[in-house]
């Protein structure tokens, strides 16, 4: 593999799976007990990344913090595209006013920025890693369900598929078996995308307090919990959950820029 | 352009129906969440008498557009004032800032684009690149703490997080609201170097992501549009290569990424409820955040919807822009 | 220097060419790097154009012609490069210009007519302001009024209906025969004294194709502007050319009178493609030939003659095979036949018996 981008980024995702699956198990200090003797200690053998405000080891948070992010990026990605995908599907093969119902629902999705759509959600359903998951997942649902929508629009006027219909295929065969198929790039370029976009969001309403609640480490609270600290030279605290959103968010990214190029390469699919 | 404007009607219509079914019909108690939690049970009854909840469904969400169209958005028991008074008061601090962040990003986008693209040189092309991917990676709220951690507490470059203006100087006589532009109206050169000094920071921090954004949209559509044969014709008129790239490629290149302006706005609204808390900039996103803090949810509920209803607006006036900008979709163009 | 430099073939290197040679072209190549290695597009090609001549380059698609058209305007852009030669304009050297100078060079004296008409104007810009942009380069002291009077009496010229009212408009407001005239206009609007013309009506339907052409030569006639006429298709050259040039695999293969090369094809190559173009005139009814095979490819070129492979009277041969042919000159010297074959001498004489018999 002559992509040293690419093998970076899967390095990276790599590394972060490792650490989010293996790392609890290997690096035995706690993430949620309070040594407040150890308070505010800076990276060092014993704390890898140093120690936050209330002595806990940072590293320990940290992967916990990427279980979790890992964790709600599969989900919101799982989910997105099955719930999308499907009315996508729907709205596309079907055409009609089940179509123009379904389109104007995502429109008025899509009147929201994203981030504040999650928002309003966590604010009405309650703050909370699972409410932040649903929040983020009506935020993806009108993408993947447009993308899929225009695939399988293209693809009716496509002839092996009239050419299905020709000998009678049943509308349920020529869309599980003609049509479904061949939207499955689409979907993994989607995916690649909406991955990172989950991670970075979930982050977000971490850190104005709507995401995953105290004490569960999770890589944005963990940044807040070091804005107070950060200018008093406490640097650690902040920088490191940073980084692992970082690296998560752009490896994802640069997959998915990979993926379109080789699945997609006139480029009609794109995300925020 | 009228099936546009209903279109965008249909849009708010729909995401002011979004807003008002997550902000109070799901949760248990709206008036709870609305009086806040300090409040006593008169408080609440009061608050669910002025929110109408016994009424009928319909009648509530009539109750709530209105409400909100005449300026109504509720009162925040942590402030002790109306959530539009509040709002009002912070716009400026954070419309000042999204037009430094967003011209700078501009700015710096179309630099870097024509710096990848022009002649092509790949070291600049994939540098500009990856800085792109980092903009679009990093959560904005970190990047700001980092910048702060570097250029305020390491360098003393720039200011710490102390707002607008350094503790002791006086605000301008307020014109516009926007302090660098007040400061000037005023002739106070002091304070207008205060308050852009000041902007800096958050500005970088709020505009990365769209520059990312805009230089990897930019970047794109250069390296598209050079390969069209208009160019090549262009230079066999005698048009130099830099004139040709400036007013033939260029203006090409920028029409598509007017369509990403609504996405660009949106960055920016979502950006400064990220980023000004940790600047501690008086605007719109820190008293949102600051509201989620306790649990005083009139502001929020009232910022959402603002937040679409502009989202909106911004993609109708692109639509419309676009189509006197671009010969091919302006109105009433005569066909052949 | 060969006898029939001056006349139909090419003046030698570093040396002035005649008054009358208003473009000559000498030993020019081209590559471009792509990963699949070096391309050469255009190998060590050799002509002259004389003033208000009208030459066509014929050929395949890919056998280096429009790269040819954007290497003599000094237009190659990375990852392609002028590799040597020299190119000839009014009496001097304009292939070691400059950018600026080379751009003083561009639309006064050599301009282009593009193929694809729709691609080949600015989308966004009126075809007034284009043309205009044309004018005022070179002839700025008209100012902004006279370009656009003078816009206007071009578009009249290339016959555009209504040409002051549709100077606003845009480019796809016009129909495909409306652009290529537009094109025609930019292209001449400073009198230069060669245009390239690539492909100039491929796009357009057979009637507007006629029209165009008609329209080109008249005014190129008017304005003893000489054109160079690159195109793939026979017909437009006999009835528009006064001599050829046959392009192979980025080389010239044979240049020679128009009328030459359609009754006296030396080159095994110009007889094929003259068998492969439909003759209604022609009685008898036999079937459309094709040329057998493919072009080489030209970042893998062997060291025999690149047409060899495909070849009906030298496949196999092994002198076909080991050495690639050089020009050979047959004919009379006033109108001579320069053909890259090794067999030129021998095909020429039995043409010339064939056609005595």
């Amino acid at each position: 593999m002559h992509d040293p981008a690419l093998s970076f980024a899967v390095g990276v995702l790599g590394i972060l799976v490792f650490l989010a699956v293996f790392g609890p198990l290997l690096w035995r200090k706690s993430p949620l007990l309070p040594d407040l003797g150890a308070s505010l200690q800076p990276p060092s053998r014993a704390h890898p990344m140093g120690t936050d405000d209330v002595g806990r080891d940072i590293f320990a948070r940290f992967n916990e913090g990427a279980q979790i992010s890992l964790a709600v990026g599969a989900i919101v990605v799982l989910a997105g595209a099955v719930v999308g995908g499907a009315i996508g599907l729907i709205a596309g093969v079907t055409g009609s006013w089940p179509d123009t119902v379904l389109m104007r629902i995502l429109d008025a999705i899509l009147a929201f920025p994203p981030l504040i759509l999650a928002m309003a959600v966590t604010v009405g359903l309650g703050a909370g890693a699972v409410t932040a998951s649903v929040g983020i997942i009506i935020t993806t649902i009108p993408y993947y369900a447009r993308l899929l929508r225009s695939d399988v629009l293209k693809l009716r006027s496509q002839l092996f598929v009239e050419a299905a219909a020709a000998i009678g295929a049943s509308p349920r065969r020529i869309l599980l078996r003609h049509i479904a198929p061949h939207t499955m790039p689409t979907l993994l370029i989607q995916s690649a995308a909406v991955f990172g976009y989950a991670i970075l969001t979930l982050a977000a309403l971490g850190f104005v307090g709507l995401g995953v609640q105290v004490p569960t480490p999770e890589w944005g609270t963990m940044i807040t919990d070091g804005l107070n600290y950060a200018l008093t030279g406490q640097w650690w605290i902040s920088l490191f959950p940073g980084i692992g959103v970082l690296a998560a968010v752009v490896a994802a990214s640069i997959i998915a820029d990979r993926a379109r190029d080789i699945l997609d390469p006139r480029g009609q699919y794109t995300f925020v | 352009m009228l099936s546009k404007l209903g279109g965008a009607l249909l849009a708010i219509l729909g995401a002011s129906i979004i807003a008002f079914v997550f902000m109070r019909l799901l949760p248990g108690d709206p008036s709870r969440l609305i009086a806040g939690p300090l409040a006593t049970p008169e408080a609440i009854e009061a608050t669910r008498q002025a929110l109408g909840l016994s009424d009928p469904i319909i009648v509530q969400y009539a109750k709530y557009i209105s409400n909100f169209l005449t300026g109504d958005w509720g009162f925040s028991f942590s402030a002790g004032e109306s959530v539009s008074t509040l709002i009002g008061a912070r716009l400026p601090a954070t419309i000042e800032l999204g037009i430094y962040a967003f011209v700078g990003s501009f700015l710096a986008a179309v630099f870097f684009a024509l710096a990848a693209t022009y002649r092509q040189r790949p070291v600049v092309d994939g540098s500009v690149r990856a800085v792109s991917f980092f903009g679009l990676g990093v959560p904005p709220f970190w990047f700001a703490i980092m910048l702060l951690v570097v250029f305020f507490e390491r360098l003393p470059w720039f200011p710490g997080p102390e707002g607008r203006l350094s503790p002791g100087v006086e605000p301008p006589p307020s014109v516009t609201g926007l302090y660098t532009v007040d400061a000037l109206i005023a002739g106070e050169f002091g304070t207008f170097v205060n308050a852009l000094h000041h902007l800096v920071l958050p500005s970088i921090a709020l505009g990365l992501a769209v520059f990312a954004y805009l230089v990897r949209l930019l970047r794109a559509n250069l390296l598209e549009v050079a390969r069209e044969p208009f160019l090549v014709v262009a230079r066999s008129k005698g048009i130099r290569r830099w004139r040709v790239f400036s007013r033939h490629a260029l203006p090409n290149a920028f029409l598509p990424t007017l369509t990403a302006s609504g996405l660009l706005l949106a960055q920016l609204i979502a950006g400064s409820v990220l980023i000004e808390k940790v600047f501690n900039w008086p605007g719109v996103g820190t008293l949102v955040v600051d509201s989620i803090l306790r649990q005083d949810f009139a502001v929020v509920q009232a910022f959402i919807l603002l937040a679409a209803m502009a989202y909106v607006v911004i993609n109708l006036v692109v639509d419309v822009l676009y189509g006197v900008v671009d010969p091919r979709v302006r109105i009433g163009s005569k066909a052949e | 220097m060969r006898a029939d430099s001056a006349l139909a073939g090419s003046t030698t290197d570093g040396q002035r060419p005649p008054d009358d040679v208003v473009l000559s072209v000498r030993n020019l190549k081209t590559q471009f790097r792509t990963k699949q290695g070096v391309v050469q597009a255009v190998r060590d090609v050799s002509f002259d154009v004389k003033r208000s001549e009208k030459v066509g380059i014929v050929g395949e698609s890919g056998c280096g012609k429009s790269a040819l058209a954007l290497s003599l305007l000094g237009l190659i852009e990375p990852p392609g490069c002028v590799t040597g030669g020299e190119v000839w304009l009014n009496g001097r050297v304009v292939s070691n210009l400059g950018e600026r100078a080379m751009s003083a060079v561009h639309g006064k004296e050599i301009s282009l007519i593009f193929q694809d008409s729709m691609t080949a104007l600015n989308p966004i810009k009126s075809i007034g302001d284009q043309i205009a942009e044309a004018i005022l380069r070179h002839q700025g002291n008209v100012g902004k009024r006279g370009a656009r009077k003078r816009a206007a009496e071009l578009l009249a010229e290339v016959e555009v209906p209504n040409a002051e009212r549709r100077l606003v408009d845009y480019p796809h407001e016009y129909s495909g025969g409306m652009r290529q005239r537009a094109m025609i206009a930019i292209a001449l609007a400073n009198e230069p004294d060669v245009v390239i013309a690539d492909e100039p009506t491929t796009a357009l339907d057979v009637t507007t194709q006629a029209q165009v052409l008609d329209l080109l030569d008249r005014i190129v006639t008017q304005h003893q502007t000489a054109i160079l006429l690159i195109t793939h298709n026979l017909g437009i050259v006999a009835e528009f050319c006064e001599r050829v040039v046959v392009m192979y695999a980025g080389r010239i293969v044979e240049r020679s009178t128009t009328m030459d090369t359609f009754h006296r094809a030396v080159h095994p190559y110009t007889e094929a493609l003259l068998k492969s173009v439909p003759r209604p005139d022609r009685l008898e009814r036999a079937p459309l030939a094709s040329i057998p095979g493919a072009p080489p490819d030209l970042a893998n070129l062997d060291q025999g003659c690149s047409f060899e492979p495909r070849c009906f009277v030298g496949r196999g041969r092994d002198v076909c095979r080991e050495r690639a042919p050089d020009p050979t000159t047959v004919g009379p010297p006033d109108q001579p036949i320069v053909s890259e074959c090794h067999f030129a001498h021998e095909r020429y004489e039995r043409l010339i018996a064939e056609g005595e018999a």
